[in-house]
């Protein structure tokens, strides 16, 4: 406006002549048109918007985009047809990242990043700058206003299109009062309106300044900060869909419609492959599409053998004789048989049996000629190639067994997803499963308690052991011992519940029962190698027991991951009060080793470093590479001295912390571990190198295997600190640096927003000018 | 309080001295200072160079004197600076977005460094592509109209600012600004196509043109600004929903293109271009034939859809669905038809 008023002053003819007085204004209104009412007003001033109003305006807004495809649209609306695409793309990109990550917590965390994103590009100029402002000078930069049109805009949007006339008095004498304006100074009005302009504008310049650093770092911290419930939520919601889908049998809608793509892909194949030939490649085709979504590699290789050996009963008919015989017609053959052979034939030929047929040619064979009988003999040899070349079938010949077999799998197919996902819920190898997140709070809760700086936790996430020794000997030895001991066995207590004996006990009975089902309906068909594979005995290879083994070793693993956890905080416990320098002296005594004080601290060294750092069994190996050479009954007392301890301070511990009964529930547990774990790693026998079948010693045959051993022994615990560790010290590092920028753009923001509305030369030029007017 | 009134007084003289408005003498209008003038001729002879002169003078006032008109709350502060101030949360923006997810990654140990850097290094690319996408796809809709229509919806303008005295500034009052003569569908800066020598001699050279390539005068060019202003603003409004709408979903795609795994494993060696090219090209095959059958379709749903929108916008802009209305001059079509209250911004 202001460049067309130039212009038009800039191009005005310079007259010398003085011009003409104008007349008086007069207008008469009589038939005109007159200017639309003056509709617009102020919205009331709002942090958070109404999600009411917002749904409205959606609405608007895809309406205005039908309306601008067409070509009408005005600038207001584009620009918030433009937001409205932006949230479109960005969604779009969340729905594909969404169906991408296969873990349900990456899946969420896609919508929680758009989310937090445009929450976040919405609150912090409310939260940084507009709020504080309003509440200093009165202003609301972001006051919005609804025209005559019915169209919501900013009030000061753009400074050179003054809209302030909108304020109301009471709007006006609050920013006065607030911004410091002299009750008496003339035209305060207007004064107060250019304050709150300046302010707007201020404030908005600092907004799109400090927008692109915030909006990131906000949003990623708020995904950082929200990662942690979302996952407990959906860990929380699948462990009870899951058994209670288990419970009730129910299967989801996404896997009722994969069921039934599934029935249609097989369908499919069966007609557009009915002239195929069975060879390899199809019958593993096949095999994908009966049992594809059963998930187990050896139903697939079963099955795939099975389709390979469906039997179809041979049919003799002259369709099939004569393409047998092809080129061998043996015309002369037929025209010998006697009218009686001849109709037996027939009959055989009718019946459909090739052995009929065969004993026929063969008695033709017998009784005719040499000549004849050289030809019934070479006849016979090929209709026995023909009937077994036969075997290999054509899809539609074998398709109602096809159809059979796949009835026969349904249940099986339908009911395993069911026990996978409860399995999966609680003890799935992945991200958001019961058991990883449970792995997490036991490991948060010990490095907490270990009371770490920043610099010890690097060390301990490069895997320093002093450090953590050093960390874990002050531990034993302070006061948070029962508290952190306590809190630990309550964790491990709700892993027990969730995934112990109980836990096992209902998978293996879901397994025996769904195992049946197969197994008789595989039988009832006459699929009797595929049925072998779903019998309900412990047999190894069978489906029921590879499912049983693999829930429990993997609920196995981490339980003793925990207690050996315990285990060490216990025996540093005992360290820590000297306690285990007696006992280990009083074990070695019982087997006649007297050792001095000297070389019993050398071996406590040693059982220290081994309690942190031994993976599995080679504890023989380990305690001979300190310098002991032990013999069996030495190794034992020491083993019976670390592990076997009677003198339980964990329990003492949770006595006191989680009261009797509960307390005795949770050590029973303990030491039933200790127990097992006494007699099958800690064992002699158990003790060799490691090996893959239970192995005899000097006539004694070891009690576990190596797999055994290995999830008794659990995670070495240098292995897991240093893990948990490692992400710890990441997560804080990270949290360290953008907490920081977050945390510095704010004061930044907060004491520039001071600035903000203040009086200018100008305006404190313009009220001590209007002081002195006053008097 | 005293005003020292600046140049205007010189750009008067000037305009005395050129009274190229009153006919007196016609010679090629000035491309001076002092008006507003619309860049097509450099546009056409040196787009890119334009565009980046242009782009690099917003920019560096976006980071210098607009933030410091802004913050002292300047009175000429005004609308287009605070918009061309966008710039610079877009920039930090995605510099942030970059650095959260690789400025950490420098302080983990080597393997959690390595699978950090795997996600930023997509992430990083993820941005550029965003950026990349969503500028160029514009193209695909705004080209084709420029072509059929010839309607240039960038079609950039410079505008001569003069900007009010005030407190520490009292002398230096007039600056430029780089607008687009269609930024606004509403008030289309038609006063600047008129009398444009740079499309013809005659008063209306510009909108004959476009008449003519519209085929919306039928050969009749008398007052042909009147029958084709309501055509141009029909396919401005229509190029700028759809290439909106299409840019968008354009940067979705190209974000989710960066988010392949061939990406993690991008090393640069001296043959820049040729890793870059093999990692897209295997980033493409990956992205819309994917392993997972439902990721597979839903990566072909997202550039269907950035596809399918942009050949909506090319067909709806590029053809003529509403030639009733193309013979009615602007006064047939005005505010008060059908004795509806208008919205006219």
């Amino acid at each position: 406006m202001t460049n067309v008023l130039n212009k038009y002053i800039a191009n005005q003819p310079i007259s010398p002549v003085k011009p003409a007085p104008l007349p008086a204004f007069t207008f008469n209104s009589e038939g005109k048109i007159k200017p639309l009412d003056d509709k617009a007003k102020l919205l009331p001033s709002r942090i958070f918007g109404s999600p009411i109003e917002y749904a409205k305006d959606l609405k608007q807004d895809v309406v205005n985009i039908g309306r601008a495809a067409k070509g009408k649209a005005n600038d207001h609306e584009l620009g918030r047809i433009n937001d409205v695409a932006m949230k479109l793309g960005s969604l779009a990109l969340a729905t594909y990242l969404f169906v991408k990550n296969p873990l349900k917590l990456s899946k969420a965390m896609e919508f929680v990043g758009f989310g937090t994103f445009f929450a976040s590009m919405s609150l912090w100029p409310k939260l940084a700058i507009q709020a504080p402002i309003k509440a200093r000078t009165g202003v609301d930069i972001h006051q919005k206003y609804i025209d005559s049109q019915g169209r919501k805009k900013m009030l000061h949007q753009d400074p050179q299109y003054d809209l302030t006339d909108l304020y109301s008095r009471e709007d006006l004498d609050k920013m006065g009062k607030k911004l410091g304006v002299a009750e008496n100074l003339p035209d305060r009005d207007s004064f107060i309106k250019q304050r709150a302009k300046k302010t707007a504008v201020q404030g908005n310049t600092l907004w799109m300044m400090t927008a692109g650093i915030a909006t990131p770092v906000m949003s990623a911290l708020a995904c950082n900060r929200l990662e942690k419930p979302i996952n407990n939520a959906i860990e929380a919601i699948e462990l009870k869909s899951s058994e209670n889908a288990l419970k009730n049998g129910t299967v989801g809608f996404i896997s009722r419609l994969k069921q039934s793509r599934a029935d249609k892909a097989l369908e499919k194949f069966l007609k557009e492959h009915a002239d195929d030939v069975i060879d390899d490649k199809m019958a593993t085709k096949l095999s994908s599409l009966i049992g594809g979504r059963t998930n187990a590699a050896s139903i697939q290789e079963a099955l795939k053998n099975q389709i390979l050996s469906i039997k179809e009963p041979l049919k003799i008919n002259e369709e099939f004789i004569t393409r047998a015989l092809q080129n061998k017609i043996p015309a002369n053959l037929i025209a010998s048989l006697t009218a009686e052979q001849k109709a037996l034939l027939d009959k055989a030929m009718a019946d459909g049996s090739l052995k009929s047929v065969a004993t026929i040619l063969s008695q033709a064979g017998a009784t005719g000629k040499p000549a004849q009988k050289k030809m019934a003999s070479s006849l016979l040899r090929t209709l026995e190639t023909a009937s077994k070349t036969s075997q290999q079938k054509s899809v539609g010949q074998v398709s109602g067994q096809i159809r059979s077999l796949y009835a026969s799998l349904g249940g099986f197919t339908q009911n395993k997803q069911i026990l996978d996902r409860f399995i999966d819920a609680r003890v799935g190898d992945k991200s958001g499963t019961y058991i990883a997140n449970q792995w997490t709070r036991v490991c948060d809760k010990l490095i907490k308690s270990l009371n770490l700086n920043s610099k010890e936790l690097k060390a301990l996430a490069d895997g320093n052991v002093g450090v953590l020794q050093t960390k874990l000997e002050a531990l034993a030895g302070s006061d948070k011992y029962d508290d952190v001991v306590a809190q630990l066995m309550k964790l491990i207590g709700d892993y027990e519940v969730k995934t112990g004996s109980d836990f096992i006990s209902m998978v293996q009975e879901k397994t025996t029962s769904l195992s049946d089902d197969a197994f008789r309906a595989l039988q009832a068909n006459n699929f009797e190698d595929l049925a072998k594979k779903f019998a309900s005995g412990v047999n190894r290879g069978t489906i029921k027991n590879v499912i049983d083994v693999n829930a429990k070793e993997r609920a196995l693993g981490a339980q003793s991951s925990f207690y050996r956890l315990l285990q060490s905080l216990e025996l540093y416990k005992r360290i820590g009060n000297g306690t285990f320098e007696q006992q280990l002296t009083s074990a070695l005594g019982e087997v006649g080793k007297s050792a001095d004080k000297a070389t019993i601290k050398k071996l406590t060294k040693a059982c220290k470093d081994l309690v942190l750092n031994a993976t599995t069994t080679d504890y023989v190996e380990k305690l001979k590479s300190a310098g002991f050479e032990l013999t069996e009954a030495e190794y034992k007392a020491v083993m019976k001295t670390m592990f076997g301890s009677v003198d339980d301070t964990i329990e003492a511990a949770l006595r006191s912390k989680v009261g009797g009964a509960q307390a005795k529930t949770l050590v029973k547990g303990f030491n039933g571990y200790k127990q097992t774990f006494m007699s099958k790693v800690a064992d002699w026998q158990n003790s060799m190198t490691p090996e893959l079948a239970r192995r005899t010693v000097n006539g004694v045959t070891s009690s576990a295997n190596a797999i055994e051993r290995n999830n008794l022994a659990g995670k070495p615990i240098k292995t897991l600190v240093q893990d948990v560790a490692r992400q710890t010290y990441n997560s804080q590092k990270w949290l360290k640096i953008f907490g920081g920028v977050m945390a510095g753009l704010t004061a930044v923001t907060l004491v520039a927003g001071l600035a903000i509305g203040r009086k200018g030369k100008m305006e404190k030029q313009v009220e001590e000018e209007s002081k002195k007017l006053n008097g | 309080m005293v005003y020292k009134v600046g140049v205007q007084g010189q750009n008067i003289n000037n305009r005395l001295s050129t009274p190229a408005f009153f006919g007196e003498k016609k010679e090629k209008k000035s491309k001076c200072e002092n008006h507003d003038y619309v860049m097509a001729e450099e546009k056409a002879k040196r787009p890119i160079s334009t565009s980046l002169k242009i782009t690099a003078d917003k920019f560096s006032k976006a980071c210098t004197t607009y933030p410091k008109k802004g913050l002292s709350g300047s009175k000429n502060a005004n609308f287009y600076e605070f918009l061309t101030m966008g710039m610079v949360p877009y920039l930090t923006g995605s510099a942030m977005m970059i650095g959260v997810f690789n400025l950490a990654a420098k302080f983990f140990n080597t393997p959690d460094a390595v699978n950090a850097l795997k996600l930023g290094k997509k992430m990083g690319i993820g941005v550029a592509a965003y950026g990349v996408a969503k500028t160029l796809s514009k193209k695909l809709i705004e080209v084709p109209v420029k072509w059929k229509h010839g309607i240039d919806v960038n079609l950039p303008y410079k505008k001569v600012v003069y900007e009010l005295p005030e407190e520490g500034n009292k002398d230096n009052l007039v600056t430029h600004e780089y607008h687009k003569v269609f930024e606004s569908v509403d008030f289309p800066r038609w006063d600047l196509l008129y009398n444009n020598e740079y499309y013809g001699e005659e008063r209306n050279a510009y909108f004959n043109k476009v008449a003519d390539k519209m085929g919306v005068a039928n050969g009749d060019l008398d007052h042909s600004d009147q029958k084709v202003k309501p055509k141009i603003k029909e396919k401005l409004i229509q190029t700028k929903v759809f290439s909106t709408l299409a840019s968008y979903l354009w940067a979705g795609t190209a974000v989710a293109l960066s988010m392949q795994k061939p990406w993690e494993n991008l090393k640069l060696s001296k043959n820049i271009v040729k890793d870059f090219g093999s990692a897209f090209v295997r980033s493409c095959k990956e992205f819309v034939n994917h392993p997972d059958k439902v990721t597979k379709y839903a990566g072909r749903g997202l550039l269907g859809a950035a596809v399918g929108v942009t050949l909506l916008g090319n067909f709806m802009t590029l053809f003529d669905f509403n030639k009733d209305k193309s013979s009615k001059t602007q006064a047939a079509t005005s505010l008060f038809e059908n004795g509806k209250e208008k919205v006219v911004c």
